[in-house]
């Protein structure tokens, strides 16, 4: 590492996210090797994520941290040469690769949110109640009901409370975005999983998502991958640190940020490579 | 040189530079290498299109001749007496249809009666009432009948002759139109020759008298009629076979139908006259709303579309029912389920239908698929299915079977293409929300991907009413509107097609002649037909984009 240009400063670590004790972990990582074929992209990861706290992942590209939350719903499984090599993943103490485990149920349990909004080609309203209706909720005033909460959770009810039943393809991206959280909580789940969701949003739509996600940590478990270090340092209580495949050091966002205890960590949050 | 301080040019490559400012040598008529080749691809793109143009200018341009010229042949038929005498023909044919009724209900009846154990001589015996109906219903419609020959042959006459005058004047024109240039002595050889040309005049109207004059006859003809017919409903025999005693009623009913039709059909000879003009809808509607299609008949040739039109659409219709399924289950299960190597292996397969000649088609369908159809059909404990067992080898259903066979690599590989433009990242939103394979696709990609799916559709029903080979061998041929009464065993019924009867015809037709025309204007509705449906396809596929975002 050059030392010739000056440190630039560290990112603040917002005062919101500042002193939380890390309860204990819901998620459970142990010794997880993982494999695209023959390359191996998770090499012995083992973490714990604690429980409705906001947990990030950070780290240059192609480090591994997408493929990690990928493997907690199980989204892996559609990518065909993608496999398991070694270790588990535990949630509430269930092996989630164990062959007895339901995908689809686990799936309900782990929602996610991912980088690009995707909204299906439905009404704002159907968009939501979609998922419920695949839990077997049927009855029109309980859909009203949890639809309703939901927006209002995701920040965007007032927004779109006139305009229910119009394409949910016609909102901004950042109501996007809040609309798939929305569809994500819509259907109770414990863990949150969010992929980059402020990568493709102006910095309005990103506070506003990121102030959503300071709401939603007090009734879910969250993890969200980040490219953006500021990002990571105000939304987030714990903080891991990926480097091509590894998981170089895990703490609380604060410690991460203020005194990393590994060199490349430092390098990394002051910016000097990624 | 403007300016001496510029700094020294900067030094490139001799070969660079030659390449980058060098003006081609290439020069021919002054224009450039560029020029030439931008000339080249444009003068294609337009040779296209004017061939295009050139297509459906000659297309309509022939048709067009059509209206006025079927126009003339209804009025022939009108004012030469054809229609009144057909009105006629319908009472004799309405009985000879009933007589025809009476001998199978005699057939019934006799097997019914063999099968109670009566030798042939004692059914007979026991069935000679009805045979004496059966002769009295004969010899009853027997004056009318005398009378409709009889101006069968005058009217027919009277067409033949107006159709020889035609001819003449036809001689004497192209006589005519031979004079000119300077030799003289030919001019006036010419000149004799057309004015020697007999042409006869008739007198349509003195000519026709021949057959209304007649109508006291008729009306005569008709009460024996009615009369006679109410003998026999009155001496009609009762039968103890239930089934028997069942159709002899119908027919009791049948022939009381047809006495209390007999006043309406005098009303309309009454009626009728050979002077009411045709208009020109008249002429367009016998066109498009015509049941019958008779060229080259001795009597009156009728150019109806209505059989063929549907021949072609019911065809198409079963068609698309057989393949819509195949297809887009097929492309659903390529795109969402198949593994690589499957998709690697079933979509080539599939898209390679569409390289079989159709003729290829045509004769297996006729060698086998016929062939095999109708001995399924004959099987005895299938004969629960409608239409079983078929009367026909070929029929709309062999070629409907085939020609699905042809619309499925288009329904595939567009259904596909739909399925392939859902971004991948709606089927992960809905799984990543607990959704099942089969859910996804059922509520998330087939809704996403449906305009798509319908253009695909439309494209493949396009491709389908357009084909000519396979319904003209495997279709039957039977100019017919198909009889809807049989519910689904229509679906084994003959029928034409608009391709069928183009290809089969033209080859055969006069040029210029009306049934030339009739041909390029079943050619211009199909021509229309196909345009619609591909406009609408591509209507449906911009309305309903997905944002491509």
């Amino acid at each position: 590492m050059s030392t010739a240009q000056p440190l630039p400063a560290a990112p603040a670590v917002s005062p919101k996210a500042a002193p939380a004790p890390a309860t204990p972990p819901i998620v459970e990582i142990e010794k997880l090797d993982f494999f695209y074929g023959d390359k191996q992209a998770l090499f012995d990861v083992t973490l714990g994520i604690p429980e409705k706290q906001v947990t990030a992942f950070i780290g240059p590209s192609g480090c591994g941290k997408t493929t990690l939350l990928r493997c907690l719903n199980r989204m892996n499984d559609l990518v065909d040469v993608a496999r398991i090599g070694g270790g588990e993943i535990r949630i509430d103490g269930i092996n989630i690769y164990d062959p007895r485990v339901d995908v689809i149920e686990l799936r309900k349990r782990v929602g996610m949110v991912f980088q690009k909004s995707n909204p299906f080609p439905k009404s704002i309203y159907e968009n939501i109640a979609y998922g419920l209706r695949l839990h077997g909720i049927k009855h029109k005033d309980k859909l009203d009901e949890i639809v309703e909460k939901s927006l209002r959770g995701a920040a965007l009810w007032d927004e779109v409370k006139d305009r229910l039943h119009d394409s949910g393809m016609g909102l901004s991206g950042g109501q996007q975005q809040r609309l798939c959280i929305a569809r994500a909580i819509a259907v109770e789940p414990d863990v949150i999983l969010m992929d980059e969701p402020c990568s493709a949003l102006d910095p309005i739509a990103t506070a506003k998502v990121e102030e959503l996600i300071h709401e939603l940590k007090t009734r879910y478990t969250i993890v969200i991958v980040t490219h953006n270090m500021q990002q990571a340092a105000r939304v987030s209580d714990q903080t891991a640190f990926f480097y091509l495949g590894k998981l170089i050091e895990f703490a609380g966002t604060q410690k991460i940020f203020m005194n990393p205890s590994n060199p490349q960590t430092e390098s990394y949050v002051s910016g000097h490579f990624g | 040189m403007a300016n001496d301080s510029s700094p020294e040019p900067i030094a490139v490559s001799h070969s660079v530079r030659k390449q980058l400012l060098a003006p081609g040598k290439f020069r021919l008529f002054g224009k450039n290498r560029d020029w030439w080749i931008k000339q080249f691809f444009e003068g294609n793109a337009a040779l296209s299109i004017v061939v295009l143009l050139l297509i459906v200018f000659t297309l309509f341009r022939e048709a067009a001749g059509f209206m006025p010229g079927n126009r003339h042949n209804l009025e022939v038929y009108r004012r030469a007496g054809l229609e009144y005498v057909d009105i006629l023909k319908r009472e004799t044919d309405a009985v000879a249809a009933l007589g025809r009724e009476l001998s199978a209900t005699r057939l019934a009846w006799f097997e019914a009666l063999r099968a109670e154990g009566l030798s042939s001589e004692d059914a007979n015996e026991r069935l000679a009432a009805l045979d004496e109906i059966d002769t009295r219903l004969a010899d009853a419609s027997g004056p009318l009948r005398d009378i409709v020959s009889e101006m069968t042959d005058h009217a027919s006459g009277v067409k033949e002759r107006a159709k020889v005058a035609e001819d003449m004047r036809e001689v004497r024109a192209n006589l005519l139109a031979g004079i000119g240039g300077s030799d003289s002595e030919r001019v006036a050889s010419l000149k004799a020759q057309a004015e020697a040309v007999e042409i006869e005049t008739i007198d349509y109207p003195t000519e026709v008298v021949a057959l209304t004059g007649r109508l006291p006859e008729i009306q005569a003809a008709n009460r024996s009629l009615s009369a006679e017919l109410g003998a026999i409903v009155a001496a009609l025999p009762t039968a103890s076979e239930a089934a028997v005693a069942k159709r002899l009623q119908r027919f009791a009913r049948e022939l009381e139908e047809f006495r209390a039709g007999l006043p309406r059909a005098e009303g309309e000879l009454v009626r009728w006259r050979a002077d009411e003009p045709i208009g020109f809808f008249e002429s367009f509607n016998a066109f498009l709303f015509g049941r019958t299609w008779v060229t080259a008949s001795f009597w009156q040739d009728w150019y109806g579309v209505l059989p063929l039109f549907f021949g072609s659409f019911f065809i198409s219709v079963l068609a698309l029912a057989i393949a819509i399924p195949l297809g887009v289950c097929a492309a659903l299960y390529v795109n969402q389920v198949a593994r690589p190597a499957e998709q690697r292996f079933i979509k080539p397969y599939i898209e390679f239908i569409s390289a079989i000649p159709s003729v290829v088609l045509g004769f297996f369908g006729i060698a086998m698929l016929g062939e095999t159809l109708r001995l399924v059909s004959q099987v005895p404990w299938l004969s629960w299915v409608p239409g079983f067992p078929m009367q026909e080898r070929l029929n709309a259903f062999t070629a409907a079977a085939l020609l699905a066979l042809m619309a499925i690599p288009t329904i595939f590989t567009l259904a596909e293409d739909a399925l392939q433009n859902v971004p991948k990242a709606l089927r992960e939103a809905s799984l990543a929300l607990g959704a099942t394979r089969m859910q996804t696709i059922v509520k998330i990609i087939l809704p996403a991907a449906l305009s798509g799916i319908t253009a695909a559709i439309l494209l493949g029903f396009g491709r389908v009413i357009g084909e000519t080979m396979v319904v003209l061998l495997c279709a039957g041929n039977r100019i017919a509107v198909p009889d809807f009464s049989a519910g689904l065993g229509v679906a084994f019924q003959p029928v034409h097609t608009m391709t069928g009867i183009v290809a089969q015809e033209m080859g055969e037709v006069v040029r210029g002649s009306l049934h030339y025309r009739a041909l390029f204007m079943v050619g211009s509705l199909l021509f229309l037909l196909s345009l619609a449906v591909n406009y609408g396809a591509q209507k449906i596929v911009r309305r309903y984009r997905l944002p491509q975002t």
